[in-house]
């Protein structure tokens, strides 16, 4: 074998390894420098929220900065008690949570439902709906914010309870995931389908019991996207969502609500910091976990626009 | 409003109806077939989806669209008038007169023709880095995608803390090792714009270096090694087999890029507030039709914003359409 392969005249022997290690430690520490160039705010965030103002004063400026004030770590749970419960962070994150919850089940069957639609049946204007689909995306919705919130202030009328539709319903139809449904579902085969049918099923069975056990990737993408579309979303929410301050339970997203904590006269540099730890964390953890998912659903959907 | 909005629904029945009753005559022609059974359930399946599009997305355009060429004021509804083109006047009256408006422009093209190039090289730099095997590479690669994930209200909070004016800021604390004086990055109008586009790109890239993997899994691998026989070198392989490979990544990559940063809106609302030289395009609309209250004029700049995107896009489809 060895014999073969050295008349072949690309073959190149092992012969450097040496130089295949230095090759390798050179890669890792480029590879650590940007690294730290990407997390250095946020090793900077997290060592900030472990320290109290002075602590933090005197680390400005010095490599301290980035690092945790070990000497005190009674202090970091005094800042993360603080913003939690001093401070109602929980009940923010619970409502986004919750909102996001609803929004991602809404979202995954009203516009899973429309690109299984357009990617699998004939119907009648259908070629205008998939121009639309198209325009729509290209349209930037920014530039409606306005008349969108004179709509959803008449359909809901003004009541405090009410507004909370205001803010789950329009998340609930996203154009662009109906583009990727639509995407993905033309890539999975008919016979799937053909033989459902054959054993009596009808259209939404094929959806439900077919289609969407098929289709892990791309829910993976929609929910992530969808609830990190809830989570950070802060403009809209403080649009149309009352600030109550008569002590009944708030109905402010967390986003919406770190903007006002953060003006509090009295909170500490450390206790912000805190409050945006907890913020990121949901988010960070849901990209980890879901992210083979993400990379697949971009991959096998075949993105053409 | 309500009246008006059912008109427009009955128009947009009508308009709908219309294409249908098309479809189905030229139906023949196109070697088309529906079924009636089929063609229903189709209807009832995209009733949700449809009904909401039109009440959340398309109804609230087509109000920005007639708003343009009104005087309405957000806080009475009942006074709209017609004025036809006078927006539209003052709209150049102010660009010719170098106003807010003017600036509004200058900065969202500044900041397109920044980040677009940068953020875009940058991903697929970080995408041809972390791809290969190995823990060091994932660990990478975690780290890159670490900044998306956090919050733009978030990133735009830490890089205040990072420019701030004075000794005390991060950037300011750091360069003065190397004996260079304070610097108040956001205020200067040579600096902010600069700032906030390597903070976006710094903050976007992540995601788009995912999507270019996705891209790069789906090359085939035993093209690399035909080319790698033929004798190619690294920038061959990379021109002749990624690139193409990448065609339909990199076009949609381009289109998703270009028109999140046309309308880019949070980080010079966070970060410098409503200024001269950091006011965007998106921003100048928010302000003059939220803070201002001046609905009609808002509007006609959020038209002719669309008009300019829509037709970037298209000729960005037509350039990049696989030939």
């Amino acid at each position: 074998m060895e014999k073969v392969l050295r008349d072949l005249p690309n073959y190149r022997p092992n012969k450097a390894p040496v130089k295949k290690t230095v090759k390798e430690i050179i890669y890792h520490i480029v590879g650590i420098v940007l690294s730290l160039a990407f997390i250095m705010p946020i090793m900077y965030m997290i060592a900030t929220s472990t320290k109290n103002e002075s602590a933090y004063a005197a680390g400005v400026g010095t490599l301290n900065m980035f690092l945790p004030d070990f000497a005190n770590l009674g202090v970091a749970f005094e800042n993360y008690g603080n913003v939690l419960l001093n401070y109602d962070i929980w009940k923010y994150a619970l409502n986004s949570f919750i909102y996001a919850a609803i929004v991602i089940v809404l979202n995954i069957l009203i516009n899973g439902l429309a690109g299984y639609v357009m990617a699998k049946l004939t119907f009648p204007g259908k070629r205008l709906l998939s121009f639309m689909i198209i325009f729509l995306i290209v349209v930037p919705v920014e530039t409606s914010i306005i008349p969108l919130y004179s709509i959803v202030k008449i359909m809901l009328g003004l009541k405090q309870e009410m507004s909370v539709l205001g803010v789950i319903l329009p998340a609930t139809i996203s154009i662009f995931n109906i583009f990727l449904f639509t995407q993905f579902f033309q890539n999975i085969p008919k016979e799937y389908e053909e033989a459902a049918r054959i054993d009596g099923a009808s259209t939404l069975d094929v959806f439900f019991k077919v289609i969407m056990p098929l289709s892990k990737p791309i829910l993976a993408t929609v929910a992530v996207f969808c609830f990190i579309g809830v989570w950070n979303d802060y403009l809209w929410p403080s649009m149309i969502l009352p600030s109550a301050d008569d002590g009944s339970w708030p109905l402010l997203p967390i986003q919406t609500a770190l903007i006002s904590i953060k003006s509090i006269e009295s909170i500490t540099t450390g206790e912000i910091m805190a409050s945006l730890v907890i913020t990121s964390i949901p988010i960070f953890v849901i990209y980890v976990a879901a992210q083979k998912y993400i990379v697949q659903g971009f991959g096998t959907s075949g993105l053409k626009m | 409003m309500a009246t008006t909005s059912i008109i427009i629904f009955a128009l947009f029945l009508c308009a709908f109806g219309g294409f249908v009753a098309y479809d189905l005559v030229t139906a023949k022609r196109r070697k088309e077939v529906y079924r009636i059974k089929s063609s229903v359930t189709a209807y009832l399946m995209l009733l949700p989806a449809v009904a909401l599009a039109f009440l959340f997305i398309l109804l609230p355009i087509l109000y920005s669209l007639g708003y343009a060429f009104t005087d309405y004021y957000l806080l009475q509804p009942d006074k709209i008038n017609f004025v036809f083109l006078e927006n539209f006047a003052g709209i150049f009256k102010e660009i010719s007169a170098k106003g807010m408006l003017y600036n509004a422009i200058k900065n969202t093209v500044t900041f397109v023709i920044g980040v677009v190039p940068l953020q875009i090289g940058l991903a697929l730099l970080l995408a041809l880095f972390v791809n290969r095997p190995g823990i060091g590479s994932k660990i990478f690669k975690v780290c890159f995608f670490a900044p998306v994930v956090i919050s733009l209200s978030i990133t735009a909070f830490l890089w205040e803390q990072i420019l701030a004016p004075g000794e005390g800021g991060l950037l300011n604390s750091m360069l003065s090792i190397f004996g260079v004086p304070p610097h108040d990055w956001l205020r200067d109008p040579a600096t902010a714009m600069p700032c906030i586009i390597v903070l976006s790109a710094w903050q976007g890239c992540g995601y788009q270096m995912l999507i270019f993997l996705s891209g790069l899994s789906n090359i085939r691998k035993d093209l690399y090694e035909a080319a790698s026989l033929d004798g190619a070198n690294w920038w061959h392989q990379f021109w002749n087999v990624t690139w193409v490979g990448l065609r339909s990544t990199v076009v949609y990559i381009l289109i998703t890029v270009f028109i999140g940063a046309c309308r880019i809106l949070t980080q010079p609302m966070l970060m410098t507030g409503y200024m001269e030289h950091t006011v965007t395009l998106s921003y100048y609309m928010y302000n003059s039709g939220y803070s201002e209250r001046l609905v009609g004029e808002s509007s006609a700049v959020a038209l002719l914003m669309t008009i300019f995107i829509g037709g970037i896009t298209l000729i960005q489809r037509r350039l990049f359409r696989e030939k």
